[in-house]
């Protein structure tokens, strides 16, 4: 069965600094695979790569998805095939709406997979009640994309975004950090009810906690631009009781 | 030659604006008082000259190649309705006065719903009832500016437009200005004299539109005046030919309590240049300028803005943005002045510019001058290329790139486009604004999907 995402010795840098320095990592259909690592060991700047982000050089390795050759494509060529990026800083946009924006999306997402634009009506009905279902309020939808947003918000807002673009990979970048427990409780739900034999997740994050709610197939610890274990459920608990310091040190020595 | 030139505030005018002068005073043959006014105006013109780029208010633009050449008086040419419909606007109930080539156009206006509230009368009849009262105005207005003493030389139509004491109207009133031409460069020198009584109310929507390639110049001079507790809401649309030059001026004075709202969009003209020169008089007054500009090819659009505190407790608000592509250029000068006493004031300035490409041109120069100490002002301006994160995150959610570029430029021209008081101007400049932009950000009202719901 062939791999839904396969990274082989990814390098990658951002102005000239070497970030990425050999990750390889393959994730299953159906599979949710979480990211822990300290800070700046580059978890981010993998997403950005997969999400072919112009500021993150790729220099060597190669990255799969399904049959096609990721590195060729541009960022929507991406989010076309499917893959999906929740964003640590999601962007705010002033003067564009956020269901306008949504709708847009979706449709530029629909049309490149051969499927009819969805109407405005139906759009509306699905939009709010994802909304609904991740308690974002009809101010919220209303409003410019993610301008005057709490933290929490946006949060919630890259995950209602990602349920109506209904992508195959799903890349979430410490999508629980500034989430309070209620909101990680709804947050995860809404990633749960996503999962699919088909469809793949890579979960970065800092917290156990998180991967309590979203039971993660696989964990993988990267530290200076590399992948330095990987392991089952029960190592993000081996990190939340030891830390990194032990982790880091043992690889460093 | 042009070196020479360059090192000069002015040159003297070309000579055959003063063959123009005289063609016009013997067709007009008017009595003296405003013959006479006439003639000191021409007079001040030459003695100003027409500036170069040394002259301060000019520094950034060279008016002199678009202006200083011969060029006939206009002829106000036929122009079909159907031409027109798309810029009437106001709706049904507006007060409507259309000008070709500076001439007011009686059969193309709607003037039959004017009454006792609004008084509306053409400048060419104001000069043969009243050439006294045109004299005296022309006369009161002289900013020390070459093109203010022009318009009152060879200033043929325009309107006078006042409001009595307590007028308040709910329809707006439309000053249409149709320039076109054929092959030969013309020019139109239009005036209006806009007078709100206290406690008056209006919405005045000014637009101007080229029609034609021909090179043509509208020298336009609007005075404003509002008296105590005066409210303006002045939505200004130009969409200028690709070779015509417009150079409209505008002088204001606030008095108590009065405000002033307006609203500019720029899209299209060889050269557009809006000049003003606004006072508030009196104490309370509010005044809220913004604007938005789209030049490119070789388009110049020049932005002079003059904001006077004279009186204390007042508030004014400058928020000026541009779009500039290809060889575009725009220049913003604002200067805010806050004279002795204008205590309490608040006053901002604001310029924000988008630019496209290398070539692209913005000269910015954005002032304060205060003379008061208990005071708030501030004034910044910005210029960059498209946010690359915001473009970055449209991109990841599947807009391509030309639409995600088309739709950031729109959101940026929208915070000012919503500005427009007049929902009719409103969806006239969103229309020419997304023309320019490219057709592939589709209108970012929301309407549709509400209507859906
Ligand atoms: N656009 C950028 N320009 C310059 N340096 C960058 C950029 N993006 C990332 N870096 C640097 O790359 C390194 C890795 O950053 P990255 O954001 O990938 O870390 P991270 O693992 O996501 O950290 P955190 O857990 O704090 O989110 C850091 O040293 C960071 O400063
Ligand atoms: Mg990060």
């Amino acid at each position: 069965m062939t791999a839904l995402l396969e990274i082989e010795n990814l390098h990658a840098r951002v102005d000239g600094k070497p970030i990425l320095k050999g990750v390889s990592l393959s994730i299953a259909p159906g599979e949710v695979h979480a990211i822990m690592g300290p800070n700046g060991s580059g978890k981010s700047t993998l997403a950005f790569v997969l999400a072919g982000h112009e500021a993150y050089e790729v220099t060597d390795g190669s990255i799969r998805f399904g049959d096609e050759d990721l590195l060729a494509m541009e960022p929507e060529e991406r989010a076309h095939a499917g893959l999906f990026l929740a964003m640590q800083y999601p962007v705010e946009i002033p003067g564009v709406g956020n269901l306008y924006f949504l709708r847009q999306a979706l449709n530029a997402v629909r049309k490149a997979r051969g499927l009819e634009e969805i109407s405005a009506a139906e759009f509306l009905r699905k939009a709010r009640e994802e909304a609904r279902r991740l308690g974002i309020g009809e101010e919220l939808l209303k409003r410019d994309l993610n301008v005057g947003f709490s933290g929490g918000e946006k949060k919630r807002n890259e995950i209602l975004q990602m349920a109506l673009l209904e992508p195959r990979l799903a890349v979430l970048d410490e999508t629980d950090s500034g989430l309070d427990i209620d909101a990680l409780r709804v947050v995860a739900e809404g990633v749960n009810r996503m999962r699919s034999p088909e469809r793949g997740f890579l979960v970065i994050t800092h917290y156990q906690r998180l991967l309590e709610y979203i039971v993660p197939d696989v964990v993988h610890v990267m530290v200076d631009g590399r992948i330095r274990r990987t392991g089952g459920p029960e190592l993000a608990r081996e990190l939340e009781a030891r830390g990194y310091e032990a982790f880091v040190g043992r690889l460093a020595a | 030659m042009a070196e020479r030139i360059g090192r000069r505030r002015q040159i003297a005018p070309d000579p055959s604006f003063a063959a123009r002068f005289e063609e016009l005073t013997r067709r007009l043959s008017e009595p003296q008082p405003l013959a006479q006014a006439r003639a000191r105006a021409f007079a001040r013109f030459f003695e100003l000259g027409i500036p170069t780029r040394r002259d301060e208010a000019w520094k950034f633009t060279d008016v002199t190649r678009a202006v200083n050449r011969p060029m006939r008086l206009a002829e106000p040419r036929p122009v079909a309705v159907e031409l027109l419909a798309p810029y009437r606007l106001g709706g049904e109930q507006a007060h409507r006065l259309v000008f070709l080539n500076g001439r007011f156009a009686p059969e193309l206006s709607d003037c039959a719903r004017l009454d006792g509230r609004i008084t509306v009368t053409s400048l060419a009849e104001l000069a043969r009832t009243r050439p006294e009262l045109l004299a005296h105005s022309l006369d009161a207005l002289d900013d020390g500016r070459s093109f203010t003493a022009l318009n009152a030389a060879l200033v043929e139509d325009g309107a006078w437009i006042e409001l009595a004491a307590g007028s308040q109207l709910a329809e707006p009133l439309q000053l249409l200005f149709i320039t076109s031409g054929r092959e030969e460069a013309v020019m139109a020198h239009p005036r209006c004299i806009l007078r709100l009584g206290p406690a008056c109310a209006l919405t005045l929507i000014e637009t101007h539109v080229g029609l034609g390639e021909a090179a043509a110049l509208t020298n336009l001079v609007v005075q404003l005046s509002l008296a105590e507790g005066a409210f303006l809401a002045h939505d200004r649309l130009a969409f200028a030919g690709a070779n015509q030059t417009l150079l409209a001026k505008l002088d204001g004075e606030l008095h108590a309590r009065s405000r002033y709202c307006q609203t500019t969009v720029v899209v299209g003209g060889a050269l557009v240049r809006t000049e003003q020169e606004l006072r508030i008089e009196g104490a309370e007054a509010e005044c809220l300028l913004a604007g938005v500009a789209l030049p490119r090819a070789h388009e110049t659009v020049d932005n002079f803005v003059r904001v006077h505190h004279r009186a204390g407790g007042s508030h004014s608000d400058q928020h000026f943005k541009s779009i500039v592509a290809d060889r575009g250029h725009h220049v913003f000068a604002g200067k805010i002045i806050v004279h002795p006493g204008a205590q309490k004031t608040n006053a901002y300035q604001k310029n924000d510019n988008l630019l496209l490409g290398d070539n692209a041109e913005v000269d910015t120069k954005p002032e304060l001058e205060i003379y008061a100490d208990d005071v708030k002002c501030s004034h910044g301006a910005t210029c960059s290329d498209l946010d690359a994160s915001a473009l970055f995150y449209l991109r990841a959610r599947g807009l391509d790139l030309e639409t995600s570029r088309a739709l950031l430029m729109h959101a940026f021209a929208r915070e000012v486009i919503d500005r427009l008081r007049d929902e009719s101007a409103r969806a006239l400049a969103e229309r020419m604004v997304t023309a320019r932009l490219g057709e592939r950000a589709p209108l970012l009202r929301a309407e549709p999907l509400e209507e859906a719901s």
